[in-house]
């Protein structure tokens, strides 16, 4: 990624190489649409050419910013593409056996384990809002619609976890 | 972390991405004006980061690298070679400079007015907003006048993309996003009278691009790529 910051062509595609099918993997489970995430991959890969130099290691790791840039990207499609969207149809696209569980994940980065140490401080129901949200990029109303709940609870929910999580990172 | 708990809040849903299309789009445009809310953002996104990890791989389609390559290598011939930052940090100077430029001439008119006009309202209540892209020159000029409750936007230099539209949001930490229009080639007027005045002054003023006629949605279809918040033209 420093390199990339240098313009230097041949360390991007490198890291296209090595990265493309993780950030793929973030970006699809938010865009059911192969298509659609195709493109929001390619807008990821450019803001990342662009802003290589504003990348900061202290802030954490490479593949954790540029995911964050994929994210970011995808949520902004998500939210704009809003009337034909998996909001509409959350039971479509998802297999609850497909959820992903990061305490299950063998391998783990300080950070994921520090996090996974965390989020297993939230009780299950309340885990998994927030797991669902991260991964699918689902708004506080498909959020209510799948769990069966008032949207003002679901904002509760969120509230506390994310205040939760903040306080059991920091401590 | 100097944001109110709201604040620090919306942050984090930002970050985790539970937020609704307009309440996105207000915490869009207001982290390119507020630092402090685009270090909370920052924050959260960094302690939600390590999630990605866990995520696993999925191979795409068909390689996008060649497209991507095309695309860097198209934007390098006509960028300057600096980092957004940099010309962020720029642009941000320019349109301090412009609207102070803006407020200079403005006191400098209504000194000539008052001289000529000695019976004038004293306090008539006007304000400017230069509507920017984050590393461009100004592209819309916002006036609004409290008293009679108008708006006029004015485009400076900027053109729809061909088969799309721009529309003007007027964005409310708590309203969210209301719509003031689409905007084409000439000046446009809108009413404010449905706003309280303290709402007008302290809102976010952004644009975005949309489909002919508007968005579908009654909300912004998509980040706002202008934006800029109203200065008093009068001292």
């Amino acid at each position: 990624l420093r390199r990339v910051a240098t313009r230097d062509e041949t360390a991007f595609a490198s890291l296209y190489k090595q990265t493309s099918a993780k950030l793929y993997g973030v970006v699809a489970r938010i865009h059911n649409r192969s298509d659609v995430a195709a493109d929001v991959l390619q807008e990821t890969y450019v803001r990342i050419w662009d802003k290589a130099g504003e990348f900061d290691p202290a802030r954490g790791s490479a593949l954790g910013w540029m995911a964050t840039i994929a994210r970011n990207r995808a949520l902004d499609e998500a939210r704009r593409v809003r009337p034909a969207s998996l909001e509409d149809q959350p039971e479509s696209f998802e297999p609850a056996a497909e959820d992903i569980d990061p305490l299950a994940a063998r391998e783990r980065s300080e950070g994921l384990a520090r996090l996974i140490e965390c989020l297993m401080g939230l009780d299950e129901e309340k885990r998994a809002v927030v797991l669902l949200a991260y991964y699918r990029g689902l708004s506080r109303e498909a959020l209510a619609k799948r769990f069966g709940r008032p949207v003002p609870t679901i904002k509760t929910w969120l509230h506390r976890s994310l205040a939760q999580l903040r306080d059991c990172l920091a401590s | 972390m100097t944001v109110s708990p709201d604040d620090d809040f919306a942050a984090a849903e930002y970050a985790l991405g539970t937020l609704g299309a307009s309440e996105r789009a207000a915490l869009a445009a207001r982290r390119l004006r507020e630092a402090d809310l685009d270090e909370a953002i920052r924050d959260w996104e960094t302690r939600l980061a390590p999630l990605a990890e866990a995520a696993p791989e999925i191979e795409p389609p068909r390689d996008r690298l060649p497209a991507i390559e095309a695309r860097i290598r198209g934007a390098s011939l006509n960028a300057p070679e600096i980092s957004s930052v940099v010309a962020l940090e720029r642009s941000i100077r320019r349109w301090r400079a412009t609207a102070i430029a803006a407020s200079l001439v403005a006191a400098l008119l209504a000194v000539g007015f008052a001289a000529r006009e000695t019976s004038r309202p004293s306090n008539p209540r006007e304000y400017v907003a230069i509507l920017q892209k984050d590393a461009a020159s100004p592209a819309f000029e916002v006036t609004v006048n409290l008293d009679k409750q108008e708006l006029t936007v004015r485009p400076v230099a900027a053109q729809a993309p061909p088969g799309k539209a721009y529309e003007l949001w007027l964005i409310d930490a708590k309203l969210g996003a209301r719509s003031l229009g689409v905007i084409g080639d000439g000046p446009r007027g809108a009413n404010l009278s449905a706003y309280d005045p303290s709402v007008v002054a302290g809102a976010t003023y952004a644009v975005t691009v949309e489909p002919p006629g508007g968005s579908p949605t009654g909300q912004p279809s998509g980040a706002p790529v202008f934006v800029g918040k109203l200065i008093p033209v009068t001292p």
